[in-house]
């Protein structure tokens, strides 16, 4: 048609124009508000080494997967959970990294560096970034004294006032520690249904993102609930709630973040610089005591957090660590269980 | 006037008051929140304009805000364009295999936007269209178009069918036809089409999540990236600005054109 | 749709069909044609999977007691939600029509579209505010009332309703309007002057002559709110399962695409015998 036809047309020459991208810069693929989009640290970052950072967000893993494989050679670093490295790696979708060209390499604690999650046939495929736990926090408001069992989310004086985040696999995890079983095996999976259903009575609402837990403390709509140490940190940290994170006694899910390099990234020398600069104890400290973050996995970085810092006290903590059950690889079938049993609780919630 | 007559004189506009009233009530609290120190929405209120500076300072949030009403302004030209235009062959012609035409309108309207969104995206990954804003353009059109085509033609339903016919056998040419009857008596179904297509791309953020480069995205795509990670006013703050510009854009533009059709 | 002025057909309403549909089928149909492709198979053809063609997905879909809940619960939430837009949209449509005249009306018209334009996800987490507990709705009616009361209607099948209301009321006011405005007064004017009573007038007159407005509304509201994910995750809390909810998760939390664009064509399929069934009872009721 005579006039829709330069309108089209108009619109994509400036869609096209704006779209060029310049040589100097590193696509990174993360989470919102996860470090690497910190401006203080992009300015310094951008400063020393003039190559520039655009971020670009995911929010789920499995969009993170797609994002990779429907753009090719966008991507330079992409954040990727431990557990779903390998799955990249048997798509293509990141490349080795060459460790030698990353200075803070040699501080990383050794299990971390070593993870069979993260290399592949002696390549290093992920970078250990940070680690944290997923547990549970309380509203300081509504406990005289802090509790140490994971038995508080089952507690009939809070209920209604309870939450635990809409995901099926955290769920089902958390249902497993409360059962005492293995997380990454789980026999009873039976039990761990009939202990969520049990606790569904007491949720006041699902959370998603960060923003709702923090929203629902600072009304006061809720005394416990699921919430990731990183995430509980910054909400002390950065925005001030009364939020203490629990690790009780009945053990806690621990996973662990690591930084890769996208297959046909167009700046590798750029992406190796930003892991380097990502993991450097400097950049670490600041974004700890500023924003507030999950654990290093530079053990230097985390030695030179001050001394009563979260992250060095109660994760440092010998009888903490002996709590901890790291989340390994969960294949696609038993995902679809987690989902199926997840879905069919919240159906019959009342 | 009976006092019954009387009653009801006045209940109508009451009622269109309550409904305002209900409509603007979350609307309202928005625009207060912008103005609260507090990043949690809490009460009392602490009065403050910073929220207002940080989104002034913040270049990422005003470009996709300004890509978000050039692309809303292209999509509704388009899609109002190619609507009214397939709403009116849909009126006037009957032809085998109409019904399925009409009925393919439902699709992208039925069909989540999270999966139209993911379609999408792999399509044009697959096709070599890629992502970017005109990606989101020829996104937003193809979502906009069947809500002007559903609009349009239940307007088109009112149309008295001889007008058209008497016009002509007065004398007038099919250019006057359409300038001088066809056209005035669909206008408001064309302005309210327009205004669908323009909310349905301006509040469009499922698909544009999907097709949205780094560097290229619109206003509902950063607010619902914030919105996962500390949310902060600042959005009600750009939203406040946005609908307090369009407003009074519409309360100016409807002293000199008549929206409405009056007869 | 009556009116044909010309029966040409196809030949003749081509040059002003093709480039809406051509502009849908690049946009829409292509990539969700794709999505009907990968409903039928096992898995999706990404690197290092294999994968055959099979319905067992739609089996799933079809068969599983869970899915059949859900599906009634999003239909009866899309009813319910329509309804509520008719009530309240229809009256608003006809004060605007009938009885407000001039800039005023213009004006109102505008102010009914203009909350639209605001962003959905905004609108909700407004909502949020105003309807917890201690919120404004709460701290008002305390205000009002001598009283006790607790009201604290976030995270329930109200707040859900509430929410879908507010976004899509606008859209019944909309049509409703374009086919009121359309009847001429002075019918209504011989009906009053051969003594029908506001009622008759109602029945006889005013809804049948805006069916139109009526149904496209009705179509534009239910059709998505059956399918909608946000507003029920948002603000359902625990009520907040529906099919919408269960197809986002199958994209987002678990990579089986399989599944969830077999529900959402299963959902599609439903809404289409919905409105293929209710269009001839509408159309009878006129």
């Amino acid at each position: 048609m005579p006039i829709t036809k330069p309108l089209a047309l108009a619109a994509l020459a400036t869609a096209l124009a704006l779209g060029v991208a310049s040589a100097a810069e590193i696509n990174v693929l993360n989470w919102k508000g996860y470090g690497t989009d910190e401006p203080w640290a992009i300015e310094a970052f951008e400063a020393a080494t003039g190559h520039t950072v655009v971020n670009d967000y995911f929010n789920s893993e499995q969009e993170m997967l797609t994002k990779l494989r429907t753009n090719p050679g966008l991507y330079d670093v992409v954040m990727i959970n431990a557990a779903f490295t390998g799955q990249a790696i048997d798509e293509g979708l990141i490349q080795p990294i060459d460790a030698s060209r990353i200075s803070n390499v040699a501080d990383l604690t050794p299990e971390m560096a070593g993870s069979p999650l993260l290399n592949r046939d002696g390549k290093v495929f992920g970078v250990p970034w940070t680690w944290g736990l997923t547990s549970i926090a309380v509203n300081d408001k509504a406990f005289e004294t802090t509790p140490d069992s994971i038995e508080v989310m089952w507690d009939e004086a809070h209920k209604g006032r309870v939450t635990l985040r809409d995901d099926a696999l955290e769920a089902v995890q958390f249902g497993a520690i409360a059962t005492g079983q293995n997380i990454n095996d789980i026999q009873d999976l039976e039990a761990v249904k009939e202990k969520l259903s049990s606790l569904l009575p007491q949720i006041r609402a699902f959370w998603s993102s960060e923003n709702d837990w923090n929203q629902m403390v600072a009304s006061g709509q809720i005394d416990v609930g699921t919430y990731w140490s990183g995430s509980a940190s910054r909400a002390r940290t950065a925005f001030d709630l009364p939020v203490t994170f629990v690790v009780p006694k009945e053990g806690a899910v621990g996973w662990l973040d690591g930084l890769s390099i996208a297959a046909g990234s167009k700046n590798p020398d750029g992406a190796h610089a930003f892991i380097d600069w990502m993991i450097d104890p400097d950049f670490y400290v600041e974004w700890d005591t500023k924003v507030g973050a999950p654990v290093s996995a530079n053990a230097k970085a985390v030695a030179a957090l001050p001394e009563e810092a979260f992250n060095r006290v109660v994760m440092g903590d010998p009888v903490v660590a002996s709590r901890i059950q790291f989340q390994e690889p969960v294949s696609d079938a038993d995902r679809e269980a987690y989902l199926q049993l997840w879905q069919e609780l919240k159906v019959a919630a009342p | 006037m009976t006092p019954a007559a009387r009653v009801l004189a006045l209940a109508g506009p009451l009622f269109l008051g309550l409904l305002l009233g209900f409509l603007y009530l979350p609307i309202a609290v928005m625009a207060l929140m912008s103005f609260n120190a507090s990043p949690f929405y809490t009460l009392p209120i602490r009065w403050s304009f910073d929220w207002y500076l940080a989104a002034a300072g913040n270049r990422q949030l005003l470009d996709a805000t300004w890509n978000s009403v050039s692309i809303a302004l292209a999509s509704t030209a388009i899609s109002t364009l190619l609507g009214t235009m397939a709403a009116l062959a849909l009126h006037r012609h009957s032809f085998r295999g109409k019904r399925l035409l009409q009925a393919l309108l439902f699709p992208p309207i039925a069909i989540p936007w999270l999966i139209t969104g993911t379609a999408m995206l792999v399509f044009f990954f697959g096709t070599g269209i890629g992502r970017g804003l005109h990606a989101i353009l020829l996104g937003h059109v193809a979502l906009s178009i069947p809500y002007v085509v559903i609009v349009v033609s239940a307007r088109l339903a009112t149309f008295p069918p001889d007008l058209e016919e008497a016009a002509r056998s007065l004398g007038a040419s099919p250019w006057q036809v359409a300038r001088r009857v066809t056209l005035p008596w669909i206008a408001p179904g064309v302005v309210a089409g327009a205004l669908f297509a323009f909310a349905v791309s301006f509040d469009q953020f499922v698909v544009s999540y999907f097709l949205a480069t780094p560097g290229q995205s619109t206003l509902p795509v950063e607010i619902y990236a914030a919105i996962r990670k500390g949310f902060t006013p600042e959005i009600n703050a750009v939203s406040t600005v946005v609908i307090a510009v369009s407003m009074s854009l519409m309360l100016l533009a409807s002293r000199h054109f008549r929206f409405g059709g009056e007869r | 749709m009556a009116g044909a002025t010309t029966r040409s057909g196809m030949v003749a309403a081509l040059p002003l069909l093709a480039p809406a549909y051509l502009w849908l089928a690049v946009a829409v149909f292509l990539p969700l044609a794709a999505m009907v492709f990968f409903s039928f198979m096992t898995d999706l053809p990404v690197a290092g999977r294999t994968w055959s063609f099979t319905l067992s997905n739609y089996e799933t879909a079809l068969g599983g007691e869970l899915y059949r809940t859900l599906l009634l619960r999003s239909l009866r939430l899309g009813l319910e939600v329509t309804a509520w837009c008719l009530l309240i949209g229809f009256p608003a449509a006809l004060v605007l029509a009938k009885r407000l005249r001039g800039r005023t009306r213009e004006a109102v018209f505008l102010l009914v579209i203009l909350p639209f334009w605001s962003n959905g996800l905004v609108r909700v987490f407004s909502w949020a505010m105003v309807l917890r507990e201690g919120g404004i709705v709460d701290a008002a009616l305390e205000a009002l009332l001598p009283f006790e009361v607790d009201v604290d209607l976030i995270y329930s099948y109200p707040a859900i309703v509430i929410g879908l209301v507010h976004s899509y009321v606008p859209y019944m006011v909309l049509t409703c309007y374009l086919t009121l405005q359309a009847i001429d007064d002075s019918l209504i004017e011989a009906a009053r002057s051969l003594g029908a009573s506001r009622l008759t007038i109602l029945r006889r007159i005013l809804v049948p002559l805006s069916m139109p407005g009526i149904v496209a509304g009705s179509v534009l509201i239910f059709v998505p709110v059956v399918g909608s994910f946000m507003e029920p995750r948002l603000l359902g809390g625990r009520s907040g399962t529906f099919l919408g909810t269960v197809i986002e998760d199958q994209f987002v939390a678990v990579f089986n695409w399989p599944l969830g664009a077999a529900l959402s064509f299963v959902l599609l399929a439903v809404v289409l015998v919905v409105l293929a069934v209710s269009a001839p009872v509408l159309r009878r009721a006129t």
